[in-house]
């Protein structure tokens, strides 16, 4: 068997790695959580020259301290045998201050391949970078690559497979003019990063006391710089009496030095340092501006519901009528076969209403995601913090907490996870606590169906009108609980800006089959199984198999709770029933209603009309069509966001408070909705 | 003065960070050390800033630019 070379992809946010990742492995990834917490990891292959590579891509990061969990993940990831060799993708055009990184990861004592990724960029602007001295002040190979245009991915690999074999680093050829050293080793012909005097006399007594304690410890170098630093990690793991050496954390010290270390790279290798990248800084004159950027921000989310909603809606059409052929298909087999009758209503009404119901929203759930990668692609996601910081800091919340709070918009379990990008606790409970508020695209099936049953041409407009009420209910939320708790805002804010950039079509569409795979493998996975749980509840009851609904056991739950309801107009245990079905995952409310009121095709017009027919003969009319949308809108997030509410806080006592308070909000805001909505 | 004081378009030297270690360390990280220089984008808004240093732009929380002393150089 022939060996396989593990490469970790690693590198600054923003500085293309995804895009050079996917270049290797397109969309054939192996996307999971790291062991223990909640950072994504993707795993992918490649072939050159009959060898195998396999690839890891780590979580961007700037720097390899131990301060957020995805430096500390790339870190452990790094010195574990997972990765043979590093690749350090950096931004060429930007290249000060990602080589900090490279210095880092250089210390870690693995194989470090550097790919310059970008060049394209670097040349557009006039500027010359000198790949022959670059890798003689660094002792690894540089190669560039262009991500976005697929050049020097196979020279890359090359050097992979080389340096795997050849670990001794290329000769290092410093200057460092005017530098008097008096310590006792000349480091220079053996690290890129040597420090002062001062640092290199405290690294070899740390040296010296790790060699006795710890005498198999690998690259004790790069661990007596970290106990200098007073890496609480490494200091854990390996207890030393060191204060003697360091008497104090010596990070800032190591970190200065090593941007001047950086500084003297790019003064020996950037030629010709043009100032020619006005174009980021005109687009942003307008996109962050003080009285524009709000706007502007609420244009862009207008028009990316627009396109979700009409374009979506137009692709839905053809899916509709797709599934309502394939459903008299299969129910015309299962006659010509003489299917017990119980079974084929479990395949008709349960199962193929359920499902794919649910596979209809695809158009609208793809387009939604494509608008949400396009502007994470371009840049323009992380402007919206800058444009928001102040205002989320009225509430309470960072701008920080905007990403969230954004990403809840299409769905709510990622979101949940993006909160971990907070630092305190206290704003990560209370973006936790709203986050749900945001609606998910998996609530958008409901308003459609609900939004074009009962107000026809005026639909989007009722759709919207939710999205902003979700808004409002969060912003309400987090502003008392700023007041309650005396919160005053952290304005802690610190975000790269990256530059735009023409998005990546490559990229944006793994980004999209990723997320709709997720969503089909849902409404294979738990839409299928509530659907078949929901069949079950409503032809069985007491009295075994029933055709009649109104003797299952669904109805008898209904019953029981819907007088809970009747203040919001809910009181229906049709409705009831298709709510408790809808905490499994939000889009099987409609579903449900589907099998409730034994319509096929529900989200066609002829479904819409019989649909209507059986409320309104109900009495459920305009107004109970509101407050249940609100209802939708504001109550318990899906059994996916409990479990991974529950994962984020660490806490069931936060995430029962939570639930209760959300169903709370729901009762108060659909009744308080249901009234107005009497009113006209 | 601090950062939060200057002028769009204006290049100042850090001359200190006093903001709690983990922030600091963080911001160091990322090339905010003493000595850079660093160039105001826009400072319009009573709260956050955005700003340019080592070839990046930063969006900067309004906390964090009230606790950079930068002093007015000319800086290359």
């Amino acid at each position: 068997m022939k060996h396989t070379i593990n490469v970790g992809f690693i590198g600054n946010p923003n500085c293309g790695k995804t895009t050079l990742f996917n270049a290797y492995t397109g969309a054939n990834l192996k996307v999971a959580n790291w062991p223990g917490v909640t950072v994504e990891k993707k795993e992918g292959q490649t072939t050159y020259e009959g060898e195998t590579f396999k690839l890891i891509d780590l979580p961007g990061i700037y720097s390899l301290s131990s301060y957020t969990m995805e430096e500390t993940v790339s870190r452990q990831c790094i010195l574990s045998d997972e990765v043979d060799v590093i690749v350090n993708v950096v931004d060429a055009s930007c290249l000060e201050r990602n080589l900090y990184l490279t210095l880092q990861l250089i210390e870690l004592g693995k194989p470090v391949v550097l790919a310059l990724n970008m060049m394209d960029i670097v040349e557009e602007r006039g500027m010359e970078i000198d790949l022959h001295r670059l890798p003689e002040m660094l002792g690894i190979p540089a190669i560039p690559v262009s991500a976005r245009k697929k050049t020097g991915l196979s020279i890359l690999m090359h050097a992979v497979a080389h340096h795997k074999i050849n670990r001794r680093q290329s000769p290092l050829i410093h200057h460092h003019p005017g530098l008097q050293s008096s310590h006792v080793h000349n480091h220079h012909s053996e690290y890129a990063m040597v420090y002062e005097d001062d640092i290199e006399d405290r690294i070899d007594s740390i040296i010296t006391v790790l060699n006795k304690k710890y005498p198999e410890l690998p690259n004790k170098r790069w661990h007596a710089i970290k106990l200098l630093e007073k890496d609480p990690d490494i200091t854990r793991r390996y207890p030393l009496e060191t204060d003697a050496i360091a008497d104090r954390s010596y990070e800032k010290d190591i970190i200065n030095q090593k941007y001047n270390f950086i500084e003297e790279i790019i003064s020996e290798i950037l030629v010709n340092k043009a100032e020619k990248e006005a174009s980021t800084d005109k687009i942003d004159h307008y996109l962050t501006s003080r009285w524009l950027g709000l706007p502007i921000f609420l244009v862009i989310m207008a028009l990316v519901f627009f396109l979700t909603f009409t374009v979506g809606d137009w692709l839905k059409g053809y899916f509709e009528i797709g599934l309502e052929k394939f459903s008299s298909f299969v129910a015309g087999r299962l006659t010509a076969m003489h299917t017990d009758p119980m079974l084929s209503s479990l395949i008709l009404d349960g199962i193929i209403a359920g499902v794919g119901g649910i596979l209809t929203f695809l158009p609208n759930i793809f387009i939604l995601f494509l608008a949400l990668a396009v502007l994470e692609d371009s840049g323009y996601m992380a402007r919206v913090a800058f444009v928001m910081d102040d205002i989320m800091s009225h509430l309470g919340l960072s701008g920080r907490a905007f990403l969230p709070l954004l990403l809840g918009f299409g769905c709510t379990v990622p979101a949940l996870m993006a909160s971990r990008t907070l630092e305190h606790s206290k704003d990560r409970f209370k973006t936790i606590l709203v986050t749900p508020f945001m609606s998910c695209s998996a609530r958008l099936p409901i308003y459609v169906l609900f939004s074009s049953m009962f107000f026809g041409r005026n639909a989007m407009l009722v759709c919207y009108f939710l999205y902003l009420l979700g808004i409002a209910a969060a912003i309400a939320t987090a502003y008392i609980l700023s007041k309650i708790d005396g919160s005053r805002a952290d304005h802690a804010l610190l975000m790269e800006l990256p530059e735009y950039k023409s998005p990546n079509a490559h990229t944006i569409a793994i980004y999209v089959w990723e997320k709709v795979m997720d969503y089909l493998s849902r409404a294979g996975t738990v839409i299928f199984i509530a659907s078949v749980i929901m069949w079950v509840i409503l032809n069985f009851g007491p009295a075994g198999y029933v055709t009649d609904i109104s003797q299952s056991f669904g109805s008898l739950i209904g019953k029981f709770a819907a007088p809970l309801l009747k203040p919001a107009g809910l009181g229906y245990w049709q409705i009831v029933v298709a709510l408790i079905a809808g905490i499994a995952a939000k889009e099987v409310v409609v579903s449900s209603c589907s099998v409730l009121f034994s319509i096929q095709n529900i989200t066609s017009p002829s479904g819409m009309d019989s649909m209507v027919a059986a409320l309104s003969s109900l009495g459920f009319g305009a107004a109970n069509g509101l407050a249940l949308m609100v209802f939708c809108l504001l109550y318990v997030p899906c059994t996916a966001s409990i479990a991974t509410m529950h994962r984020e806080l660490g806490s069931a006592k936060k995430t029962f408070f939570i639930i209760l308070y959300q169903l709370a909000v729901a009762w108060v805001m659909s009744v308080i909705v249901y009234h107005i909505a009497l009113i006209f | 003065m601090t950062l939060k004081q200057g002028k769009n378009n204006q290049t100042y030297q850090v001359l200190s960070i006093d903001i709690e270690q983990k922030l600091e360390r963080r911001l160091e990280a990322l090339g905010l050390t003493q000595g850079t220089c660093i160039t105001i984008l826009n400072n319009d808004k009573k709260g956050a800033l955005t700003a340019k240093f080592r070839g990046t732009r930063f969006a900067l929380g309004r906390r964090i630019a009230d606790h950079i002393k930068v002093k007015e150089v000319p800086c290359s």
